[in-house]
């Protein structure tokens, strides 16, 4: 009988976990095999004739391809302030609108909302407003800001894909955070409130550390997009100008695509994995690290 | 993190075309229910025939011609999907291939192209429209004395000018020669006119186009591209590259602000809006000129790098193909439709008067009035045989060193690398991606 029950167990992990495991093979585990193995060839995404490469494919990007390197600064750099300004956003965001205002509810949804718009088509939606909108805007008023070459120059495409990506990332924090916030015990609030804490007191002693586990949270999955940038870097800017905000995952389409090299490409893509899986475990170990238990 | 592998990229890819080009897939039939190649359904044999194409500017009247054709052969369903015009056609077409969705027709440039897709075409020596076709045309998918596709049209481009606007600057006499465009362009500013709408956030139009110039200038553009490929030839240095970029400054000189952040729609709205007199551009833009003004009044100018007189050329080419898929259960299908659209009425009609091309065949004649000033001004060229040959078909990894070259000369006209550093990049591109 026991050996029964503990079958029927067996049989029942499998009938809720077996589809997804099966689905999460299929499409993550099997390709991502593949793609190890594709790394160490050479070949041009067409052919049937796939040759063995060993390392060289490996040798090659880390020691001649300047093109890679130059779009892993890149991405370094754009990951650093994008991560820094989604969040903060994210979170100011999230403090005001848990406050008591009437319109709380259409302004969460409204801060959501480019979230919810495919990064393609943003990049698009943005694209013609920086060309067109900004540049009318300029004309009309003569403001030096709005007359920059928003997308025509190295630092400002910079910049308007940080605008781009914050705008739509620090919704979704923002949601994480008000789940966060909300879930703080109003006895603490209260208990502080009395004791004469201010303000500021309550936010640096109170609400951060009983948020931290969404700041892990929002970490993480903030560090995870800006490292994968591509649609909206693939239709906002195309890497340009002059390849100067190609980022990583760009990159690795372009030399798989484009150059005709997908053995190449699969080396940069799994270099690459290993760089993003390490960073976020040991900022995910951190910041588990600083989380307050209540 | 995980999903930088092949499915991940080809939903990307496929999430692309959905979402980033002007034209969704489109079935020929409304519910695009039946899907496979070949298949036969409940009732009925139907043959679905799929095409991948990537000119999207004309992908309602292709929409319109395959209507035709099922109407004629109501056992046939064409499914056309467009990808391209700034989307990413050939990785498109990659992914398709991988997600084992191919298609039965789709484009080819011919070339570097060819070699790369040679394993996948069918041989169409054999077909009726083989010996119809004019010369220029069969040399890119021509190889080892077959042919493998077939041109869509011939296709030409240079400096689209706005003749109102050279009247009111008091030019009267079109610019041939680089000096008298220099004239031109001064004469233009000196009227309030911006001379030169520069697209050069696009990289075609300065990786593929513009690059093409001092290849096309050589004096025999096929023995240089062998030289480079051997080594015996070098692009810095060269003359003609020198004289070259002398164009290039003069259309930086007289030329719109931000050309970096110029897109193609934004290039052909601005100088058919009057902006500008002048802009690099082909007679494929004849459709979106009109549409944006109707009274435009255009015409072509050669692009000059000097003054010698014979600088009166433009380069004309095949701009792509139809090939067939010899691994397709429904080639011969496919094939009889390629067939007719060369060769029947209907498709020759289609040809020039919806498509508004410049005919590839010899027994296809176009009434200029009804392709437009710009297919009429390319085909007076072709009469008098002043014509360049396109050459980035030839560059080592095709688009590669296309998008390489158009970085290098993006960062020449943001003034962070020198003339020499261009010509430098040029080089080491070449030399990276040519085949061992």
């Amino acid at each position: 009988m026991n050996g029964k029950t503990r079958l029927g167990n067996w049989a029942l992990q499998w009938v809720f976990t077996g589809p997804a495991l099966l689905f999460f093979a299929v499409v993550v585990v099997v390709p991502f095999l593949l793609s190890i193995y594709y790394s160490f060839t050479e070949w041009n995404g067409v052919s049937q004739d796939v040759k063995w490469a060993g390392i060289s494919n490996f040798k090659y990007i880390l020691t001649e391809d300047g093109g890679f390197r130059r779009s892993f600064w890149f991405t370094i750099r754009f990951t650093v302030t994008m991560v820094i300004f989604t969040n903060l956003l994210g979170f100011v965001l999230a403090l005001l609108l848990t406050q008591g205002l009437k319109t709380r509810n259409v302004l969460r949804t409204v801060f959501f909302m480019p979230n919810v718009i495919g990064g393609l088509l943003l990049g698009f939606i943005w694209q013609f407003i920086f060309v067109k909108g900004f540049s009318t805007i300029g004309e009309k008023t003569g403001l030096g800001f709005f007359e920059l070459p928003w997308l025509g120059d190295e630092t400002t495409a910079f910049w308007a894909l940080i605008i781009v990506s914050v705008w739509q990332g620090a919704g979704y924090l923002m949601i994480i955070y008000i789940a966060g916030l909300i879930n703080i015990p109003k006895e603490l609030t209260e208990a502080a409130t009395i004791d004469g804490a201010s303000r500021w007191q309550m936010l640096r002693n109170i609400t951060l550390p009983l948020v931290m586990p969404s700041v892990t949270v929002c970490l993480f999955l903030a560090i995870s997009w800006a490292f994968k940038m591509f649609d909206l870097n693939l239709s906002l800017t195309q890497g340009g100008p002059y390849g100067s905000t190609e980022s990583v995952a760009l990159n690795i389409y372009q030399e798989a695509f484009r150059n005709n090299r997908l053995g190449l490409g699969t080396a940069k893509a799994l270099i690459f994995f290993l760089v993003v899986a390490a960073v976020s475990l040991i900022q995910v170990t951190i910041t588990k690290r600083k989380e307050v238990e209540v | 993190m995980n999903k930088w592998i092949k499915p991940g990229l080809a939903l990307t890819v496929a999430a692309a075309l959905a979402a980033g080009c002007s034209t969704a897939p489109d079935s020929g039939q409304g519910g695009g229910s039946t899907n496979n190649g070949g298949s036969s359904g409940g009732g009925g044999t139907k043959t679905t025939i799929k095409m991948f194409q990537f000119k999207v500017e004309f992908a309602d009247q292709l929409k319109k011609l395959v209507e035709e054709y099922q109407k004629e052969n109501p056992n046939v369903i064409i499914q056309v999907e467009s990808v391209g015009g700034g989307a990413d056609y050939g990785a498109a077409l990659k992914a398709k291939f991988q997600g084992n969705d191919k298609p039965d027709i789709f484009n080819n440039g011919g070339y570097n192209e060819l070699d790369l897709w040679m394993e996948n075409l069918e041989d169409l020596s054999d077909q009726p429209w083989v010996k119809d076709l004019v010369d220029a045309a069969k040399e890119p998918m021509t190889k080892n004395g077959k042919i493998y596709g077939q041109p869509l049209n011939l296709e030409g481009y240079g400096f689209i000018y706005n003749k109102d606007l050279f009247a009111k600057a008091g030019i009267t006499e079109p610019p041939k020669t680089i000096s008298q465009l220099e004239e031109a362009a001064k004469k233009l500013q000196a009227a309030g006119i911006t001379p030169f709408e520069n697209g050069y956030g696009e990289w075609w139009v300065l990786g593929n186009h513009f690059a093409n110039l001092p290849f096309a200038n050589q004096k025999d553009p096929n023995a240089f591209i062998a030289g480079l490929n051997s080594g015996s030839e070098k692009i810095p240095g060269n003359p003609v590259f020198d004289q070259w970029v002398k164009l290039f400054d003069l259309q930086l000189q007289y030329g719109n602000k931000n050309p970096l952040q110029t897109d193609y729609k934004t290039q052909v709205t601005e100088f058919a809006t009057g902006k500008a007199a002048m802009t690099q551009q082909g007679n494929w833009t004849q459709t979106q000129i009109t549409q944006t003004n109707p009274d435009i009044k255009v015409g072509f100018l050669p692009m000059p790098i000097s003054d010698d007189p014979s600088q009166d050329k433009l380069p004309v080419g095949v701009p792509n193909n139809w090939v067939v898929n010899k691994n397709s259960p429904v080639k011969e299908e496919a094939k009889k439709f390629l067939n007719w659209l060369a060769t029947s009425e209907t498709g020759k009609r289609y040809m020039v008067e919806e498509f508004k091309f410049i005919p590839a065949f010899k027994s296809v004649t176009a009434d200029e009035q009804k392709v437009g000033p710009l297919a009429a001004d390319i085909m007076k060229y072709v009469k008098d045989n002043k014509t360049m040959t396109w050459n980035w078909f030839k560059f080592p990894g095709g688009e590669a060193s296309s998008k390489k070259f158009a970085d290098a000369m993006q960062a020449y006209i943001a003034k962070k690398q020198t003339k020499e550093q261009m010509l430098t990049n040029f080089q080491q591109a070449w030399d990276s991606l040519k085949t061992k």
